[in-house]
């Protein structure tokens, strides 16, 4: 069978910018075969993608060498129109792809823009919406829907097209735990139709990669086509089972956690716990936090309490009252009851005040910046906390965030991972005692969850303490001592983190439930015969 | 109500309130429009509460007022005096301060009343019918041009809503706010706004939106020159009144020609709708009143009769009032008894009010 989507000697540099984005790229993705496309953030992964339907050159623009075949069309010169027949594209955030205003609307969009009849329309949407699994949705309003929801949706308009290959450009990262669970239970239920291809770029493999036919893997603009058990060798970030496996030597190296727990039977594998930092003195403590929006409570006698050394994970679904607790504990909100003490005294009133000690980031802290070099950012922010801000003073608090090497970047010029840092570093570089920090997780590939769970331990080390909200479980078992569990606005458990993270916790790693004692990776004990 | 009658009632209102300067008939029309912005619905996403246009449009008349009393006025009913500079007639008659006469009050009272009326008919227009509902019933000729609009109407909130979160990010670092924070807000916001726009774009790029081929030539310049022709036959009805009929004929040509362009262009572009609304033939009985009332009052503005211009300048006359024109501005009223009798809508609509009323906020 001639392959579906065929990529030959393919080299792109972006407008005005001195390096090629992709170097020499050749693959081929055959028809009906579910491909992976994995790699670090910034290495091709989304300009690969964008080849497919031609957005990569026809919309950015750029020098582009090599040639590219699509189902038959020339994707570097075939029409917007035409291509959207052929391959349907979903985007990273479900907000920037919705045109129209409700679900119905938007899945009948491209059908309009084609000029298909509507009894034709009538049949694709009825399917559609059953395959996905939101028929419940159809007449609601696109903006009433949760992220995974409008993933979906999203999926299913461009599917209307019926096009022959689906390209996915992390369409889970910007979603909570749930969510992504339908968005890639709906992929999976896509894979078993089977004569759609479908390439997705996509950070948590655990459940794509033993289902995937072939895996892209992709490092600094270049890429290669890879069987998933080759790819799971040489990838950077794999799952936690699988990367134990490779260091056990394992070969062929498993792929899901069953496969993983029968390969590891018989080895002697013992748990070493990671030493924690003794809690010190108590620096922040919540008294039964209260919080209404009119009617309705987000937050319903919350109490703990947070000592030095201590980073809690905070957990729990969309609208547990997460992002409430820490803008009561900012001073952001004002609690309709209870009372937040810092230090054992009654913390100040203002958003401020509060922030100069307890600091907080907020979800999508990149989107504040707006000096022109990283410097300036780090910088306006000792100002108006009345510390001196010398280049000296600058050097240091880079050097505290390892973003020393890019203080006189603009943070525009950045890449996505390190615009985040430069953002998280330039909320706190007054240097507070206690970090609050919202899903700050979200949207980060392996390499900068490894850069932050760093820093919190460090943070720790010196004395700090840290409250961080997050739905990533494996990467919240890199850096907490402590797990709050959040529902419904009320702490449902409070647990040391070698309690809820074991197989028998509330919330087990891959790690705990192949090795009784450990939940992280440098936790096993790997014996020296191995 | 159908977004097309919702349409012509804002049209009609326009006509009404422009072509008419006797207050008796703007304030009959004003009544209209109010009665009609109670009753209304309220389901779009850019629903502005009554009580704020109220607010808004009652400072809009204040203003006007205010305006008038500032440059001062002529007339005889002098009311009182506002010290003012005297301002070198080198600067074309431009006065501050001055004596304040009731007929200039008068005048920018009348002025105001129909800014009320047409504030308050696109108010109530904008509450009633989402962008996208309007959209839905575009002609195919002007739909690629509505969709950017409409997405355009959409991401306003987002903007705003970026606006809010860097301020407090601001605070979180520890900005003191006021006046001089403005850049460190603006900038970001519109960044955000841009990259925002731009990856909408794409995707709308990637489903295939807009590439549909364009328009030939002929049409198109048929299109552009139509304005020329409009400009002209204004030009020549206005001020050359022995040229009317020559008048008549461009004004008749330009419209042939916009017509053309109208055939051409919803021909050419290969968009199909998924679901039309109908239009229930009480909605096109209220659109023929609409346009009735309009056409009548503006042909008797423009015949002189029924008493529709005033001039209070002419020693504060009492202004006349006519049944003819009275009626034809009540009648601007028609939507109320629409909505009032709301004959069991269409089944599609129902659904879909039921389900948007139906639905949490977010």
């Amino acid at each position: 069978m001639s392959p579906l989507a065929l990529l030959e000697g393919v080299t792109y540099t972006y407008p005005g910018s001195p390096r090629p984005a992709l170097d020499g790229v050749s693959l081929a993705i055959e028809p009906g075969s579910l491909v992976l496309a994995a790699g670090p953030s910034a290495s091709g992964k989304s300009t690969l993608l964008r080849l497919f339907n031609g957005l990569v050159p026809q919309f950015h623009g750029g020098r582009i060498s090599g040639s590219a075949r699509v189902a038959g069309l020339d994707p570097f010169a075939a029409p917007a129109r035409r291509m959207a027949l052929e391959v349907g594209m979903v985007f990273q955030e479900p907000e920037a792809q919705a045109i129209a205003e409700t679900v119905q609307e938007e899945i009948v969009f491209g059908m309009e823009q084609q000029g298909i009849a509507p009894a034709e329309m009538r049949r694709r949407l009825e399917r559609l919406l059953a395959e996905l699994g939101i028929e419940h949705l159809r007449g609601r309003r696109l903006a009433t829907l949760s992220g995974g929801e409008r993933q979906r949706v999203a999926i299913a308009a461009v599917l209307a097209l019926e096009p022959r290959l689906l390209v996915l450009d992390e369409p889970t990262s910007q979603l909570d735990g749930d969510g992504a669970e339908a968005v890639i239970g709906a992929l999976e239920g896509l894979r078993r139709r089977g004569d759609l291809a479908i390439v997705v770029a996509e950070h948590r493999l655990e459940r794509l990669l033993p289902r995937a036919d072939a895996v892209i893997a992709v490092e600094a603009g270049r890429a290669a086509l890879l069987a998933p058990g080759e790819a799971a060798a040489v990838l950077r970030s794999v799952p936690p089972a699988v990367e134990l496996a490779r260091r056990l030597g394992l070969r062929p190296l498993p792929l899901t956690l069953g496969a993983a727990a029968a390969a590891f039977r018989g080895r002697e594998l013992g748990a070493a716990p990671r030493p924690l930092p003794a809690p010190g003195a108590e620096l922040l403590r919540a008294e039964g936090l209260a919080v209404r929006y009119g009617a309705a409570e987000a937050l319903r006698g919350v109490s703990f309490s947070l000592r030095e050394g201590e980073i809690v994970a905070l957990v729990g679904p969309n609208g547990s009252g997460k992002s409430t607790l820490f803008r009561a504990l900012a001073g952001l909100v004002q609690p309709a009851a209870g009372a937040v003490r810092f230090d054992g005294a009654p913390a100040p009133r203002g958003a401020r005040e509060r922030t100069a000690r307890a600091g907080l980031v907020p979800q999508d802290p990149a989107l504040a910046l707006y000096q022109e070099s990283v410097a300036a950012e780090l910088a306006e922010t000792l100002r108006h906390r009345g510390l001196p801000r010398g280049r000296a003073d600058l050097e240091a608090a880079a050097r505290a965030w390892t973003v020393d090497g890019l203080l006189d970047r603009d943070p525009r010029d950045l890449s996505v991972g390190q615009q985040q840092r430069v953002a998280i570093a330039a909320m706190l570089a007054h240097g507070p005692r206690t970090w609050l920090m919202d899903e700050p997780t979200r949207g980060m590939d392996g390499p900068a969850k490894a850069w932050l769970a760093a820093r919190l331990r460090e943070h720790a080390a010196a004395g700090g303490a840290a409250i961080v909200a997050t739905h990533d479980i494996e990467s919240a078992a890199q850096f907490a001592t402590r797990v709050i569990g959040l529902q419904a606005g009320e702490i449902v458990f409070d647990l040391p983190a070698a309690r809820a993270f074991a197989a028998d916790g509330p919330l087990p790693t891959q790690v705990a439930r192949l090795v009784p004692g450990a939940v992280t990776l440098e936790e096993v004990a790997i014996p020296c015969a191995a | 109500m159908h977004p097309a009658s919702w349409v012509g009632w804002v049209l009609a209102v326009m006509a009404a309130a422009l072509a008419t300067t006797n207050p008796f008939y703007l304030a009959v029309i004003l009544l209209a429009v109010v009665l009609v912005a109670v009753l209304a619905p309220r389901e779009g996403p850019g629903v502005i509460s009554f009580r704020a246009l109220a607010v808004f449009g009652g400072v809009m008349f204040a203003l006007s007022l205010g305006i008038a009393a500032i440059n001062g006025s002529y007339g005889d009913h002098i009311l009182f005096t506002i010290p003012g500079p005297e301002v070198p007639s080198w600067l074309g008659g431009l006065r501050l301060g001055g004596p304040v006469s009731a007929e200039g009050l008068a005048g920018a009272a009348i002025r105001g009343l129909a800014i009320l009326c047409i504030l308050f008919a696109y108010g109530v227009f904008n509450g009633a019918v989402s962008p996208h509902r309007v959209l839905r019933s575009t002609p195919a000729a002007l739909f690629q041009a509505s969709l950017v609009v409409t997405v355009g109407l959409t991401l306003l909130p987002s903007s705003v809503e970026d606006l809010r979160r860097v301020r407090e990010m601001r605070a979180l670092r520890g900005a003191p706010g006021g006046w001089r924070e403005l850049p460190a807000l603006v900038v970001p916001a519109i960044v955000g706004g841009l990259e925002r726009s731009l990856r909408l774009a794409e995707a709308m790029e990637a489903r295939g939106y807009g590439a549909s081929p364009p328009l030939p030539a002929a049409p198109r310049l048929a299109a552009a020159a139509s304005a020329p022709l409009l400009i002209a036959a204004a030009w020549l009805w206005f001020y050359e009144t022995d040229w009317r009929p020559l008048a008549a004929l461009l004004t008749f040509a330009a419209a042939a020609l916009l017509w053309w362009w109208w055939r051409a262009a919803s021909r050419g572009r290969a968009v199909s709708r998924f679901e039309r609304e109908p239009l229930p033939a009480a909605e096109r009985a209220g659109l023929a009143v609409a346009a009735g009332a309009a056409l009548g009052l503006l042909a008797l503005r423009l015949t002189g009769h029924g008493a529709l211009t005033y001039n209070p300048f002419a020693g504060l006359p009492l202004p006349g009032f006519e049944p003819l024109p009275a009626l034809l501005a009540a009648a601007l009223a028609w939507p109320a008894v629409l909505l009032i009798a709301r004959p069991a809508p269409a089944r599609g609509a129902a659904e879909r009010d039921g389900r948007l009323a139906a639905e949490p906020a977010p």
